[in-house]
């Protein structure tokens, strides 16, 4: 017993590595369709989204990440586009730091030819539906100056357009003309927005951030600072299911697929803890 | 599907593949990874400021626009470089005051707003057993971090409330990150199971 | 001192009130017009936007069910200029802002409403201007709060350079320093200082550089090799500063190595990537992590740990702290890093400040306190008078 018990105390790292590979990626292989409950921070953005925005409204989406949390942060700036274009809502992302200009990008691409494939009598275009900002360094003062003047901001979109020749530009121009903002991002810029944008401008807004982060944020939606949040993987899977349930996307997306590795990954994350802790209560029993 | 024939998506893949043979030990491909890694990140930044900054912000007002006034944080920029040259790189300071002066003066009174929302936020509107725990942990947590009180009596009592609470609240987080961590594997596998090797859709 | 004070208050109050002025030499001005609209009974109220710098005149309506379905155009006339300043809007918003007038001049505005092929036009305004205004009223409360705790970190300040002795309790973990200093001297290994991924302007990056101060110090003293790789420039050359005075005040100016202080990137985790894989090489005998965290310092920490280095962390992230916790020897949980640098310097402008601080979570405690009470009262006994003064005081707040 206690050579099993020596050998697991000292066993190498590498094996429980292997161990939760295999463990993620079996579900992928074997599908199982775990069940999933809609929580109501999750719930609440999407009840706003799709009941306080009026057709032709306005949505903000900032990119404020970059290619390592894009598993967690893209799925949910995938649903919204998707959602706000369901809902014939105006589009606009930016960014704040240099990657997210990028990511949005690729996201905007991949969401006009997803929607135009699937809905070819309501076409999106770049430009009219959707658009994206041109980088301006500055965070803070970008947020602050959006306030004040967003098309002497960002004079131009991110593919060099003048922003006055855009048909989406029709009566944005401060925070006053959009609707709703939703910062995606895993660190403390989220806070930036938090004060600048919604303490000194009332800009309504929710938050997407990472599993990591997401603790932290909680005390924004307590004290009404944001109304909603999606937090990690799960949080972008649960907006993905209120768009399926609510018949806006037929199939399931990248997060829902990924939610029974996720199950399937915490579970052995359990077995290992629980395993490590009778090791230890045992070891200690004998030590003594 | 079927295994891609993108060349992107090969050098994408392989690129992971060598990041996370770190897992097994250090090696010259996570070595070659890490350095691309980083010099790409480097790249990308400099020429996204070079378009955005150094020609939209500076270059374009200040030719074609005739707007002078763009000189006045030009120079401020400049003096950052300074710092190459012994004996003048005192003239850095100039840009850094500014910027920590300007930044203070943005953040201080955001930051107290942030805080009265805060404390707002923190009085129980509604009886619940949730509210009536949010207000003792956040008082008892207020408390530990006194540090002009030592930590003795009824103080010592209400403090060691507080420090259970930070370590509850370090117990959710950390379970949190772990949830974090597999989404971002998931997010790899994703892309080496369906968009590299095309066995998943 | 008195002037000092005087600036201080001055710099403060300009700070939170200021706008910026465009032109305000005519007072003269008609700032608000009120318009009929054409067939239909809207009003359409035209007004200098209150508390701006000056750039902007806010247009109000209220929508009748008539009107209901159609879209809205807003045109700004000036001279002989028109300019749509919005199309096709929802005229259910109620307000529009107009940011792009110039301070001072006159301007007048028509709306259009459309539906299918009807047009409806309202009259013009009357002419309006826009001025600037030199204090923002709306941010009274805010200018009156700070004023109080400004005076309270002043006084504070002002008693600890006085020479008042202020007791400031000791933080676990700070004689760990001197330790980790001396048993990476011992192995012949360097030190590795991490002041995360924050800004100068930062405060735990403020904090951190304090600290590395006294680290570096200690380091010159036995002579130890101290690496500071950087995540931002501003940081990194603050950083070169720090660790330059550290080694002259310990009398060792010739040690000092300014290459050891080095930018990575400014990418999170190719920074993490990058500080790893130097982690890996250099193998530091102790890394101390004090200053702004995300997510990469789980990956830091972790890699610390492998190579068998002591560990000395600080940030006042709470999402990161955990970690810290689990993979490091010491953390220095939130304010305990600023504690920290207090207790090792005390110098009185920090002092001062851990003080002060002190007293504004007092006040704090007890608002918190007296809201418990009054809402307890209030919404959950449902007396009136209760209620009223708990609303009162969360409106107050």
């Amino acid at each position: 017993m206690m050579k099993i018990i020596n050998y697991l105390d000292h066993i190498d790292k590498r094996w429980i590595y292997l161990v939760l590979a295999i463990a993620v990626i079996f579900p992928f292989l074997f599908p199982i369709g775990c069940p999933m409950k809609i929580t109501p921070p999750v719930s609440n953005m999407y009840n706003y989204i799709n009941d306080s925005i009026p057709e032709g409204g306005v949505m903000l989406v900032s990119v404020d990440y970059d290619p390592s949390t894009m598993a967690e942060l893209h799925p949910m700036g995938k649903a919204l586009i998707t959602h706000c274009f369901s809902k014939n809502i105006r589009v606009f992302l930016m960014g704040l730091y240099p990657p997210g200009v990028g990511l949005a990008q690729d996201m905007i691409s991949n969401t006009l030819e997803e929607w135009n494939k699937s809905n070819p009598d309501n076409i999106k275009i770049l430009g009219n539906d959707i658009s994206l900002f041109a980088f301006v360094p500055g965070v803070s003062v970008v947020i602050l100056k959006m306030g004040e003047d967003i098309r002497g901001t960002f004079n131009t979109d991110a593919y060099g357009n003048d922003l006055d020749s855009l048909p989406i530009m029709a009566g944005v121009n401060t925070y006053n003309d959009i609707d709703y903002m939703v910062d995606l991002a895993g660190s403390s810029v989220i806070l930036s927005w938090i004060i600048y944008a919604n303490g000194r401008y009332n800009q309504k807004m929710g938050i997407g951030t990472t599993a990591v982060s997401m603790a932290e944020y909680y005390a924004y939606l307590n004290s009404g600072q944001a109304n909603g949040m999606l937090g990690g993987l799960k949080g972008a899977a649960e907006y993905e299911a209120l768009l399926i349930k609510n018949n806006v996307s037929q199939d399931r997306n990248q997060a829902s697929i990924g939610m029974d590795a996720q199950s399937s990954g915490h579970l052995t994350y359990i077995i290992f803890i629980i395993v490590g802790n009778i090791i230890y209560f045992i070891k200690r029993k004998k030590e003594k | 599907m079927a295994i891609s024939t993108s060349i992107w998506i090969w050098i994408a893949a392989l690129l992971t593949l060598s990041i996370y043979s770190f897992l097994y030990k250090d090696n010259p491909f996570y070595k070659f990874s890490e350095k691309i890694l980083v010099g790409i990140s480097i790249g990308y930044t400099v020429s996204i400021y070079f378009h955005n900054t150094i020609i939209a912000k500076v270059w374009n007002p200040l030719v074609h626009d005739h707007n002078f006034l763009v000189i006045v944080p030009l120079i401020l920029g400049l003096l950052m470089f300074s710092r190459l040259f012994k004996g003048k790189a005192y003239l850095s300071r100039i840009p850094i005051a500014f910027v920590v002066g300007t930044g203070c003066g943005m953040s201080i009174p955001s930051s107290f707003e942030n805080l009265f929302k805060q404390v707002q936020g923190t009085m129980p509107q509604v009886f619940t057993i949730g509210n009536i725990i949010i207000l003792i942990g956040v008082l008892s947590t207020l408390i530990y971090f006194f540090f002009s009180v030592e930590h003795k009596g009824i103080i010592g009592k209400v403090t060691r409330v507080g420090i259970t609470f930070i370590m509850i609240g370090f117990g959710a987080a950390f379970g949190a990150t772990i949830m974090a961590r597999i989404s971002l594997f998931i997010g790899r596998i994703q892309f080496l199971l369906g968009d590299w090797l095309g066995i998943i859709s | 001192m008195k002037r000092h004070l005087l600036l201080f208050l001055c710099m403060i109050s300009i700070s939170v009130f200021s706008q910026e002025l465009i032109d305000s030499t005519n007072v003269a001005l008609i700032d608000t017009a009120i318009t009929e609209m054409q067939h239909s009974g809207i009003v359409l109220n035209v007004c200098d936007t209150p508390n701006d710098d000056g750039t902007s005149i806010t247009i109000k309506w209220d929508i009748n069910d008539s009107l209901k379905g159609y879209l809205m155009d807003i045109h700004r006339i000036h001279g002989e200029c028109d300019t749509a300043i919005a199309l096709d809007m929802n005229p259910e918003k109620g307000i529009h802002t107009d940011n792009m007038v110039h301070g001072g001049t006159n301007y007048m505005y028509y709306a259009l409403f459309k539906k299918d092929d009807i047009v409806k036009k309202t009259d013009n305004s009357l002419p309006v201007k826009a001025i600037g205004q030199w204090f923002n009223k709306e941010r009274f409360d805010s200018f009156i709060v700070l004023l109080l705790i400004a005076g309270a970190f002043a006084w504070f300040i002002y008693l600890a350079k006085k020479g008042k002795s202020f007791y400031i309790r000791k933080i676990a973990g700070l004689d760990a320093v001197e330790e980790a200093v001396g048993r990476s001297t011992e192995m012949g290994k360097p030190i590795m200082y991490l002041l995360g991924i924050g800004y100068v302007t930062d405060i735990p990056t403020i904090a951190g550089l304090t600290i590395l101060g006294r680290v570096a110090k200690k380091a010159a003293e036995y002579d130890t090799r101290i690496m500071v790789p950087s995540y931002d420039p501003v940081v990194m050359t603050t950083a070169q500063e720090v660790v330059k005075e550290a080694f002259t005040e310990a009398g060792r100016p010739d040690a000092y190595r300014k290459e050891d202080t080095m930018y990575i990137t400014q990418d999170q985790f190719g920074y993490a990537a990058g500080v790893d894989g130097m982690m890996m090489r250099e193998k530091p005998g102790a890394i101390f992590l004090q200053g702004l965290f995300f997510a990469e310092s789980l990956i830091l920490a972790e890699t610390g740990y492998s190579i068998g280095a002591i560990q000395i962390a600080g940030t006042t992230e709470t999402a990161q702290l955990p970690f810290f916790v689990a993979a490091c020897d010491y953390t220095l949980i939130g304010e305990e890093m600023m504690a920290a640098s207090v207790y090792l310097e005390r110098e009185p402008l920090m002092l001062g400040s851990i003080v002060a601080e002190d007293l504004i979570k007092i006040i704090i405690v007890f608002v918190l306190i007296i809201g418990f009470i009054l809402g307890l009262l209030g919404h959950g006994f449902k007396i009136g008078f209760f209620t009223d003064m708990f609303e009162w005081l969360v409106r107050i707040i």
